[in-house]
C-alpha cells in the first residue's frame, strides 16, 4: 500500500469516482469526480489534532461494520493511505447545522475547507485497468432462517476479520458483539449465498472454504477450551498449500459437520443451530456463542453501471466479462480495457495478485508501442452524394463525424461555392456502422462492409 | 469482377465436422461464381492449415480468400496474416463463421450443412467485392488509469509503474487498500494483510 503511494510513477486520486469515459484504445478521455473532503490535503500534515478534538465521536465506524466508533472528521482507518483525514458531511455538525467548526480552529495548518465542492478532472490515458473488487452478499435480506440480521451474534466472515484484527474494535480479541464476552463455541456456516440458486447465487465464491478454515484455526488457537464447528457442503481446497492448511485446521481440532443449517434461534444467551449431519444421516443441534457466516462475494456496488460507461459487458451475475474465459482472461471486449481481481469473478488473494500482474503486462505491452495500427474498416463519405443533412452526426457513439465546409468548383453558369458535408475522423471511427442506416442518400459506406457488399450477400442468399 | 476466389473449409477437429459435412461444403463451393479452388482441412488455423492457404494463393493465383471456420473474433487475425503471407492484401480475406453460428448451435447434420453452404455462398458474393484496405496508425497516450485501489488495483499499478509508465489510481474511498485492509491474517501463510 505504502509502496503504491510512494512510487514516483503513481498518482493517487482517492475519494474520487469515474463519471465519464470517452475515446478508444490508446486515447481514452476520462472524467473523474473528486468528492469534497473538506480538508486541503496539500496543507494537511495528518497530525490528527482535528480527530482528537472533534466532538461528534459516536458515529458507528463503517470500516468495523458498526462494531467500533469514529469521529466526523476521520481516517478510513488509522493506517489509511494517504494518512490524511476527511469530513463525513452527513455527520459533521458544522456542515449539517452550521455550528461547531472546532476542527477549523485547532488545525495548525489551516487546512479545513467547509466550503469544499466536487471537482471534475479530465484525464487522458492510453489504457484502463478495472479493479473495482467485490461486495459482500446481503445475507440479511435473504436468509430468514439465520435471523435476517436480528441476532447480533450472527455475523459475516468479514466482520469476524475485524474482531480478529489487532487494529479492530476489540484489539484482536474475539468478543461477542452482543455482550463483549469471549465466545467458547463458535459455529461457521459456509456457502451463505454461494451455490444457492434459490436464495443467493449459483456460483462458488472460491475464497470462503479457505478463510473459514483459517477462522476455525484462529478460534482453536486464540481461545482456550474452545470449539469451532464448521457446517459445510463441500470442502474445496484447490490451491497451492491449501489442502495442507485445511488439515492444519482439522489437526487444531476444528470440527467439520457436513450439512446445511436449517435454522438458528436463541436459547438464553446462546444460539442453537439445527442441522443435519449428512454423513451420519441424522439431525443434530449445536449450541454456539457466536455464528460466523461465509457470505458470498457479489460485484461491487455500481460496477454494472461503470462497465456500461467504459463500454464492455458483464455476465449474468454482474461480474465483468472477460474477452475469452481461457485465452483472454484479463481482456475485455473493449480494446485497451483490462481486468484485475474480483471485479471479473470471485477469487482469493493469490489469484487476484496474479491477474493484476497479467493486466499490467497487457498495459505495458500496449504502452511500449509508439503508435497503434487502426482497423481500416471505418466509415467513409462520398462527398458527391452527401447532402450535409447531419443526421449521422448525433448517431455516432464515438463523436467521429462532424460537418465541414466543402468547396465545389461550380459550373453550368455557377461560380465556385461551398456547402456542408459530413467528415469522418478515421482515428475516432470504430467501424460500428451505426451511421449507415441514418444516411438517406447512401453517401456513407463502411469500408469492408459496403452497402454494395451487403446487398450482394443478401442476393446470394435469396436469389 | 471476374476474380479468382479460393474457399477453405475448416473441420475444427470434430467441432465443425461432426455437425457439418465439410467435404460437401467444399465441393459445393467449387460451383460458385468466381471460385477456382476449394478444399477442406482438419485445422485450418494450424501451421499446416495456414501453409495450405498460402500455397494455394501462390499456385492458383488467388485474388480473394474465403475461410469457413470459427468466429472472426477467434481467428480473423490468423487468416489475415496467412493471406498476407501469400502476397494478398490481408483485407482480401473473408471469414465465414460455420462453428459458433452453425455447427455448435444445430444438431441436424443435413440442415447444418445446407446452412454452411448458404453462408459460404454469401461470403463468396461479398469477397468478390472486397477491395484492398490500408492500415493507418494513431498515437498512444503513454499513461494508464487504474479504477479501484484495492489489492488488484495496487498490484497492477505498481507493475505498470515499475515498467516505467505513469499510472493514476482512482479510488472511491478516502484511502487505498480496499477490502484487504479489513482482513487480519491471510491463508495459507498466515501473514498480515495490511
Amino acid at each position: 500500500m505504502v509502496a503504491a503511494a510512494q512510487h514516483p510513477n503513481i498518482e493517487l486520486m482517492t475519494y474520487s469516482e469515474v463519471t465519464d469515459v470517452k475515446g478508444f484504445i490508446g486515447n481514452f478521455k476520462v472524467t473523474v469526480k473528486q468528492k469534497p473532503k473538506y480538508v486541503d490535503w496539500e496543507l494537511c500534515t495528518g497530525c490528527g489534532t482535528c480527530m482528537e478534538k472533534c466532538p461528534t465521536k459516536k458515529i458507528p465506524d463503517e470500516f468495523d461494520f458498526g462494531m467500533g466508533q469514529r469521529t466526523a472528521i476521520h481516517l478510513v482507518y488509522p493506517q489509511a493511505v494517504p494518512g490524511k483525514p476527511y469530513i463525513d458531511a452527513a455527520h459533521c455538525t458544522k456542515l449539517t447545522s452550521g455550528k461547531c467548526g472546532i476542527c477549523e480552529k485547532v488545525c495548525p495548518t489551516d487546512s479545513i475547507r467547509f466550503n469544499d465542492i466536487p471537482v471534475f478532472k479530465e484525464l487522458e490515458v492510453g489504457a484502463i485497468v478495472m479493479a473495482t473488487g467485490y461486495d459482500q452478499f446481503d445475507w440479511k435480506s435473504a436468509y430468514g432462517e439465520y435471523g435476517y440480521g436480528k441476532y447480533p451474534d450472527v455475523i459475516s466472515g468479514l466482520e469476524f476479520e475485524r474482531l480478529l484484527s489487532a487494529g479492530g474494535p476489540t484489539g484482536g480479541q474475539i468478543k461477542r458483539p452482543s455482550d463483549g464476552r469471549e465466545p467458547k463455541n463458535v459455529a461457521f456456516i459456509k456457502c451463505v449465498g454461494s451455490r444457492d440458486d434459490t436464495k443467493g447465487k449459483s456460483y462458488c465464491s472460491r475464497a470462503c472454504c479457505m478463510y473459514t478454515a483459517k477462522h476455525a484455526y484462529q478460534v482453536k488457537t486464540k481461545i482456550e477450551d474452545s470449539e469451532a464447528y464448521v457446517f459445510y457442503m463441500d470442502v474445496r481446497t484447490a490451491g497451492k498449500s491449501y489442502e495442507e492448511f485445511y488439515q492444519r485446521a482439522l489437526n487444531a481440532g476444528a470440527k467439520y459437520i457436513r450439512g446445511r443449517v436449517s435454522k438458528i434461534y436463541p436459547r438464553g444467551d446462546k444460539l442453537i443451530l439445527k442441522s443435519e449431519e449428512t454423513l451420519l444421516g441424522m439431525p443434530i443441534e449445536v449450541e454456539a456463542d457466536l455464528v460466523v457466516l461465509a457470505s458470498a462475494m457479489v460485484p461491487a456496488a455500481g460496477a454494472v453501471e461503470l462497465a456500461k460507461m467504459v463500454g464492455f459487458s458483464v455476465d449474468k451475475d454482474g461480474w465483468f466479462q472477460e474477452a475469452h474465459p481461457k485465452l483472454q482472461p484479463v481482456e475485455t471486449f473493449a480494446a485497451g480495457v483490462y481486468l484485475a481481481g474480483t471485479c471479473q469473478g470471485p477469487k482469493d488473494i493469490p489469484d487476484t495478485v496474479a491477474q493484476a500482474s497479467g493486466a499490467a503486462v497487457k498495459v505495458l505491452g500496449l504502452l511500449s508501442k509508439t503508435e497503434l495500427a487502426t482497423e481500416p474498416m471505418v466509415s467513409e463519405v462520398d462527398v458527391t452524394k452527401c447532402s450535409g443533412c447531419g443526421l449521422c452526426v448525433p448517431i455516432c457513439p464515438y463523436s467521429a463525424i462532424s460537418l465541414q465546409e466543402y468547396r465545389e468548383r461550380g459550373g453550368h453558369g455557377h461560380g465556385p461555392f461551398t456547402r456542408q458535408v459530413a467528415e469522418i475522423n478515421s482515428s475516432l471511427c470504430q467501424g460500428c456502422g451505426a451511421c449507415l442506416p441514418a444516411c438517406r442518400t447512401l453517401a456513407l459506406n463502411l469500408k469492408g462492409f459496403t452497402n454494395d457488399q451487403l446487398a450482394a450477400e443478401v442476393d446470394a442468399l435469396c436469389l | 469482377m471476374k476474380k479468382r476466389v479460393g474457399v477453405f473449409v475448416c473441420e475444427c477437429g470434430t467441432n465443425i465436422a461432426a455437425t457439418v459435412d465439410t467435404v460437401q461444403v467444399a465441393e459445393f463451393a467449387k460451383t460458385l461464381p468466381g471460385v477456382v479452388y476449394s478444399t477442406n482441412y482438419k485445422y485450418m488455423c494450424s501451421d499446416p492449415g495456414q501453409d495450405l492457404i498460402r500455397k494455394a494463393i501462390e499456385e492458383q493465383k488467388l485474388e480473394q480468400v474465403v475461410v469457413a471456420s470459427c468466429s472472426p473474433r477467434m481467428h480473423e487475425h490468423t487468416f489475415r496474416k496467412a493471406a498476407a503471407a501469400g502476397g494478398l492484401n490481408p483485407y482480401m480475406m473473408e471469414m465465414v463463421n460455420i462453428r459458433e453460428q452453425d455447427s455448435w448451435v444445430h444438431h441436424d447434420k443435413d440442415q447444418a450443412t445446407t446452412k454452411a453452404k448458404s453462408l459460404v455462398r454469401m461470403a463468396v458474393a461479398k469477397a468478390l467485392r472486397n477491395k484492398p484496405l490500408q492500415v493507418s496508425t494513431v498515437p498512444i497516450t503513454k499513461k494508464a488509469l487504474v479504477i479501484g485501489g484495492g489489492i488488484a488495483g495496487m498490484q497492477a499499478a505498481l507493475d505498470i509503474a515499475e515498467g516505467g509508465h505513469q499510472v493514476i489510481i482512482v479510488e472511491r474511498e478516502a484511502s487505498i487498500g480496499g477490502k484487504m485492509t479489513q482482513l487480519d491474517k491471510t491463508f495459507p501463510t498466515m501473514d498480515c494483510a495490511a
